[in-house]
């Protein structure tokens, strides 16, 4: 039996719903924010979740980061040693899904190298007909950038579990696949 | 005074903190006196190891154990050839160990030791090796500040010394 710790960092454009999925999965469901606020440094939430099939843990240090460019430069340095990365965008909002490129480089330079497990999350299904980012466009932009794609509407509580289940899972896989490299040095 | 492997539980010596564990993988696992059992972490860094001796020893050599580098790094790198060390652009330098040690007789009073970068090495066990002259200590503080990769194995601490006086 293992606990993990993750460093798992919330990525996106501001707006897009970083905050209320974190703090809706944080809470289980309890707490969606009706009001927006700007999340203006980072807000840590952590949560532990069970890896399905094992008696092991992944607990997830949630570093819920501002989206807007105004407080970037701050980011460099909350970002250090990142675990996990969920990426978010709106499926409302074109912009939202090209800046996940440059979300992704800006982690990416955080990494020197190393893997980085990851999920890239669509937020808003609900507004259905305001949709402009289709399934399989974003589901595609996922795949060539080793994210699993995930789509989720906070405000009606769906599938906002799924995206931090397969990163507790991804960060479980790559600690067994270590240990595997470990006993093989010998 | 005849010089000994000062690190071994068959020679009192403990672990008394590890910030990681795996029930698997203890922190023991880096004093059996066998390298092919280790200690591994299991999350975020800084991680750290603290040793007691339970007694003043003078150490001279200290060499450790480990595996620091990761996988992904050495794609592409050419056989036979270790991927230079990268530092981060425009950043310090955060990935390395620094060691610590005390002279009290509880695990207080740290005082910084030795510090040192990590060098990548390929798909290969590292051995690193520190030589001392002032090397009196009752404990030894081991700190993990980041490694190249999300996980680190110690497969062993060896400490070549010798012990001096009992604890009283």
């Amino acid at each position: 039996m293992v606990k993990l710790a993750a460093k798992c960092i919330m990525a996106g454009d501001a707006t897009v719903g970083k905050s209320s999925l974190a703090q809706m999965f944080r809470s289980d469901g309890a707490h969606f924010q009706k009001n927006y606020t700007l999340t203006t440094g980072v807000d840590l939430l952590v949560k532990q979740l069970t890896v399905p099939d094992t008696n092991d843990s992944v607990e997830l240090f949630i570093f819920d980061s501002a989206g807007k460019e105004l407080f970037s430069e701050m980011l460099d340095k909350l970002w250090e040693h990142p675990n996990l990365l969920c990426l978010v965008f709106d499926v409302t909002n074109e912009q939202s899904f090209t800046n996940c490129a440059k979300w992704l480089e800006k982690v990416r330079v955080q990494l020197q190298g190393s893997t980085l497990p990851g999920v890239l999350v669509g937020n808003k299904t609900d507004l259905a007909g305001r949709r402009v980012v289709e399934t399989s466009r974003a589901q595609e932009w996922a795949g060539t950038h080793g994210l699993e794609y995930f789509e989720t509407s906070v405000k009606e509580m769906e599938n906002f579990e799924a995206p931090f289940r397969c990163l507790a899972k991804l960060f479980h896989q790559l600690y067994r696949e270590r240990l595997e490299l470990f006993h093989s040095l010998v | 005074m005849r010089v000994v492997d000062l690190c071994l539980a068959s020679e009192g010596t403990e672990v008394i903190l590890a910030t990681s564990s795996d029930e698997k993988y203890p922190p023991e696992n880096m004093i059996d006196g066998n390298s092919t059992t280790f200690w591994t972490t299991t999350g975020m860094f800084p991680q750290e190891f603290i040793i007691c001796f339970h007694k003043h020893v003078k150490i001279e050599r200290l060499f450790l154990q480990c595996y620091f580098a990761v996988p992904a790094l050495r794609q592409g790198a050419p056989p036979g050839q270790g991927t230079p060390h990268r530092r981060p652009k425009g950043g310090q330098e955060v990935r390395g160990i620094r060691i610590e040690k005390s002279n009290a007789k509880e695990p207080v009073d740290f005082e910084r030791w030795v510090e040192r970068d990590l060098v990548l090495t390929e798909g290969q066990m590292q051995m690193e090796e520190f030589m001392f002259r002032d090397g009196y200590a009752t404990h030894l503080r081991f700190i993990i500040k980041s490694a190249f990769d999300h996980f680190v194995s110690v497969h062993k601490v060896n400490i070549e010394g010798i012990s001096v006086s009992s604890l009283t």
